[in-house]
């Protein structure tokens, strides 16, 4: 604690004084230079324990900057990382799309940085840099070679403030993510159930029901004017928290961070009440119909947000279903009695609410009613009987290899501890959530199966295959299937 | 509000130079039966990748038994004399850990990850799988139509159609262009007898190499290794023969046909390199200022200016024979043309007038420090190694990357991609919806020849 306060003490002591010598010009009162030491002060919050041999440190500027700091010198590199705490379900209905829009935007010029630059240099460094949106985030992040520190600290902190948004450019960037919509929604089949299901369960309006890319109408209705109010709101040093893992230098790095977002003035942030509860007591039923050979089915439950226990539960249901090759659905529909092709679930990691989607594809001349019958029984049964604990313990094991796994890189844990805190507020929560992985017992799966897989609270899409290609695929069909031989 | 310059606070130097080869490699033995083992030793996490890597792949696979290999791998995990595949099953998610089975034409490997305690027990079983393989009847029929069944919803992935169409045109009737993942006549023709052909064949010792990764000594991994792989049968294995690719002549167009698309899939190119070539790396730097960043040419021209297609790179593979280069764009059905008249411009020049010293000035910056990250985990170490063995080239092609780079001139990359690629002979593979875009196919300059086939077809 002592080694922190120090260093709290020499860099406030260092930007004091540099503003002090900066003598105001006349017009400027006093006040204004008493407001930049104050923005720029930098204070030590916490230490927070990251695993058994790591820690993070956390701090925080005057102008409501967060940093969080975890030193891992295993290689030469850098994980740099940009957490802003808005993403889509911040949006409002007719501007769907717009906090994933200006993610794109972001890349483009700044005051000081032509159109262009932020890439070429953080390439020439052999850095690389992309982004994400969510529904409760948007963040940023650069992967460099440690002695490129500097330049990425003075990028990311002229971007934050100084974005140009041009209207040629605002006009290119909507095209680029009207093709990002088509790839990934309009040609895609699970692209489009995905933002079907949702829609449908939570309801167009609803934050969690619109999709993060937007609806195409309103990613072609955006405005320069709007993409700046968006930016002006949500990116500001008090919107954002600053995740630095790797080979660094804790002192240097928050001198360099003081003096480049020191200036930066906090907003006023919207506030982001809790969206509304879902409200469904019936089943929904839509139909998408698509150019596939073979049917397949998304079925979606109302399920608790990330921070709840039960999501946790939850995950292990996923786990025990179709969790690997000895998963229970997937032994059974693919395996045992093949009728399915592909059977997936997933579930949402949404700060308030959330969905546990199922997902079958039937093979060839098979029955996706009889597949979702088969998956009906598996939640059934666990409803009805205890999981032993064996078959719990295993379902434990596999879920610790992906933790293990996703720890290696620098940015591996980056990702976790932004995503942790953004969500969570806690950044070593993923240790929580392996905790409470491992605290799961019979009893919760069963309790969390019954209370959750509700036939009044769950919506599905049926992909049936367009007549064209079902007619397609009927005629290539093989009149006999192989089934080996000697 | 202005700040006064602090003093600056400069971070210390973290490597002696970004031109230093690689550390050395870790360890490398051979078994008492003469399997090379490499070992790439980290305690940062408590998990251990496990590579077993077959130096025998597709390129084995007889013609119309397109699929073998890729058949041959899936049956290792489905158990022993002793073992059925559902037992393989339990025990491996049971110990934490997860294997699956990738094919290329020269190579079958097994992945494996696994948690630090459970590494023994995996060796073992992994060790029993590759060695003495049940390869029972029942479960070939079983696997063949499991990947009949993945064929089929592979063809719900426009870019997987496109890229496996793109192959069959670009190399014809070479091994380059039948597929690794067979079609269902080929799958459907391999017997249990052409498995255990190829197994036989190809599972003894000195064809052989395990790549380890991760949270284990070398005092520890050798007394595992040997024992749990004891029974790979001494032997060596003939490599497949190979004849170089040839490319057709002229432009030629395949339109893979598939209703209701808003966006096309496009991929064009021609042959590439070896990874023998003494031309490699003026390639690879050269690729990489054409279309290997977010800043090179390609990018710049196809997203940042015109917003045609949210993904847009170039490729250069390589391999024993010369490979595919190809540059991969997907933009809407409504300037698809007018994109590929673009890309074919943008080759054109690329072949006829290179790079600028500048591109190339950022491409070698970029490979260069960049590197740093091909390198930060065990796991990525390995890969060169096992790289080397794979293609058997020297260490130094790999260790020295840096050096490579950062020696290629303007003169070197220019003339190795007027040397290597032809923006006369191109194929131009697409998904699209046939109706709204073939006439236009015909007409791109150059264009001699184009062909449609329904995506069910592919």
């Amino acid at each position: 604690m002592a080694d922190h306060a120090s260093v709290e003490a020499r860099l406030n002591g260092r930007r004091s004084a540099d503003a002090t010598r900066a003598t105001p010009p006349p017009t400027e009162p006093a006040a204004r230079a008493r407001t930049a030491i104050d923005r720029a002060k930098l204070r030590f919050v916490e230490e927070i324990p990251f695993g058994e041999a790591l820690r993070i440190t956390r701090w925080q500027l005057g102008n409501g900057l967060g940093i969080l700091i975890l030193r891992d010198p295993s290689a030469p590199v850098v994980s740099y990382q940009t957490w802003l705490r808005v993403g889509s379900s911040h949006e409002r209905p007719g501007k769907t799309g717009q906090a994933h829009l200006l993610e794109h935007l972001m890349f483009n010029g700044t005051k000081n940085h032509a159109q262009g630059e932020f890439d070429r240099l953080l390439e020439a460094a052999g850095g690389e840099t992309n982004a994400a949106t969510w529904v409760d985030w948007t963040y940023y992040y650069e992967n460099v070679p440690a002695s490129e520190l500097p330049l990425v600290i003075r990028l990311e902190s002229d971007r934050m403030a100084n974005l140009v948004l041009e209207k040629s450019r605002v006009k290119s960037e909507k095209e680029v993510v009207s093709s990002e919509r088509r790839d990934r929604v309009e040609d895609d089949v699970e692209g489009k159930v995905g933002e079907v299901l949702f829609a449908t369960a939570f309801g167009r309006d609803h934050p969690y029901g619109w999709p993060t890319i937007g609806w195409m109408e309103d990613i072609e209705s955006f405005s320069s004017a709007d993409c700046r109010d968006f930016y002006r709101t949500n990116y500001a040093p008090n919107g954002a928290t600053l995740v630095i893992v790797g080979d660094v230098d804790v002192e240097p790095t928050l001198a360099m961070i003081q003096e480049h977002y020191g200036a930066l003035a906090p907003s006023k942030l919207d506030r982001h009440p809790e969206p509304a509860p879902p409200r469904q007591r019936t089943e929904r039923r839509r139909k998408v119909s698509w150019p596939t050979p073979t049917p397949k089915i998304s079925v979606g439950w109302h399920a608790p947000g990330y921070l709840s226990y039960d999501h946790a539960v939850l995950t292990i249901i996923d786990q025990l279903l179709v969790g690997g090759r000895s998963s229970r659905l997937w032994r059974e529909l693919v395996r045992e009695r093949e009728l399915a092709s592909e059977v997936r679930m997933s579930l949402a990691p949404f700060r308030h609410a959330s969905l546990v989607d199922l997902w079958i594809a039937a093979r060839e001349g098979k029955s996706i009613e009889k597949c979702f019958a088969i998956a009906e029984k598996h939640l059934q049964r666990l409803q009805r009987e205890l999981v032993d604990e064996e078959e719990l313990a295993k379902v434990k094991n596999r879920l610790e290899l992906g933790f293990v796994g996703a720890m290696e890189t620098v940015n591996g844990k980056a990702d976790q501890i932004g995503f942790c805190e953004t969500v969570a507020h806690d950044p070593q929560h993923t240790f929580v959530r392996l905790e409470e992985y491992r605290r799961v017992r019979p009893e919760d799966v069963r309790r969390v199966a019954r209370e959750i897989f509700d036939d009044r609270r769950r919506t599905i899409i049926d992909v049936v295959p367009s007549r064209r290609a079902a007619a397609r695929s009927s005629a290539n069909a093989k009149p006999k299937r192989p089934r080996g031989g000697a | 509000v202005t700040h006064a310059p602090s003093p600056p606070i400069a971070l210390p130097p973290k490597t002696a130079s970004s031109l230093a080869p690689d550390p050395p490699w870790g360890p490398r033995w051979s078994t008492d039966s003469g399997i090379t083992v490499l070992l790439e030793e980290s305690h940062a996490i408590p998990l251990v990748d496990v590579e077993v890597v077959i130096h025998s792949g597709a390129l084995h696979d007889p013609l119309g038994k397109e699929g073998l290999a890729r058949l041959a791998a899936r049956m290792l995990r489905m158990g022993t004399k002793r073992l059925s595949a559902e037992v393989v099953d339990e025990a491996i998610d049971a110990m934490g850990a997860s294997l699956s089975a990738e094919v290329g034409h020269a190579v079958t490997r097994l992945h494996g990850a696994v948690i630090r305690r459970s590494l023994p027990q995996f060796l073992e079983l992994v060790g029993q799988l590759v060695a003495a393989p049940a390869l029972r009847t029942s479960d070939l029929g079983l696997v063949q139509r499991e990947t009949i069944a993945d064929l089929a919803s592979q063809r719900d992935n426009d870019r997987w159609l496109a890229s496996r169409a793109f192959r069959k045109h670009l190399f014809r009737d070479h091994a380059y262009g039948r597929p690794t993942f067979g079609s269902e006549e080929s799958i459907g023709r391999v017997k249990r007898v052409d498995v255990a052909r190829f197994l036989e064949r190809s599972v003894v010792a000195s064809n052989v190499t395990i790549g380890i990764a991760g949270d284990v000594t070398e005092h520890d991994l050798r007394p595992l290794i040997e024992r749990a792989f004891s029974k790979i049968p001494r032997g060596t294995a003939a490599p497949a023969p190979l004849a170089p690719p040839e490319v057709a002549k002229g432009r030629r167009v395949l339109c893979v046909d598939k209703p209701e698309r808003t966006q096309t899939q496009v991929y064009l190119g021609t042959l590439g390199a070896r990874i023998a070539d003494p031309l490699f790396y003026p390639m690879l730097v050269a690729n990489t200022a054409f279309g290997g960043t977010f800043t090179s040419r390609l990018v710049r021209e196809v997203r940042s200016e015109r917003g045609w297609s949210y993904a847009a790179h170039a490729r250069l593979g390589a391999d024993r024979e010369r490979e595919a280069w190809a540059v991969y764009t997907h933009p809407s059905m409504e300037v698809a043309l007018d994109c590929i008249a673009l890309e074919l411009r943008l080759i054109q020049a690329f072949v006829d007038e290179g790079v600028s010293e500048a591109e190339l000035a950022a491409a070698r910056d970029y490979l260069v420090k960049s590197h740093a990250f091909d390198r930060d985990t065990a796991g990525k170490r390995l890969e060169p190694r096992l790289d080397a063995e794979i293609h058997r080239m020297p260490a130094s092609f790999y260790t020295h990357f840096a050096q490579h780079v950062s020696t290629v001139t303007r003169e070197a990359a220019s003339g190795a991609v007027r040397a290597r690629l032809s923006h006369e002979d191109l194929s131009i593979v697409l998904v699209a919806s046939a109706s709204q875009i073939a006439d236009g196919l015909t007409k791109l300059p150059g264009v001699r020849q184009v062909e449609v086939v329904p995506f069910d077809r592919v």
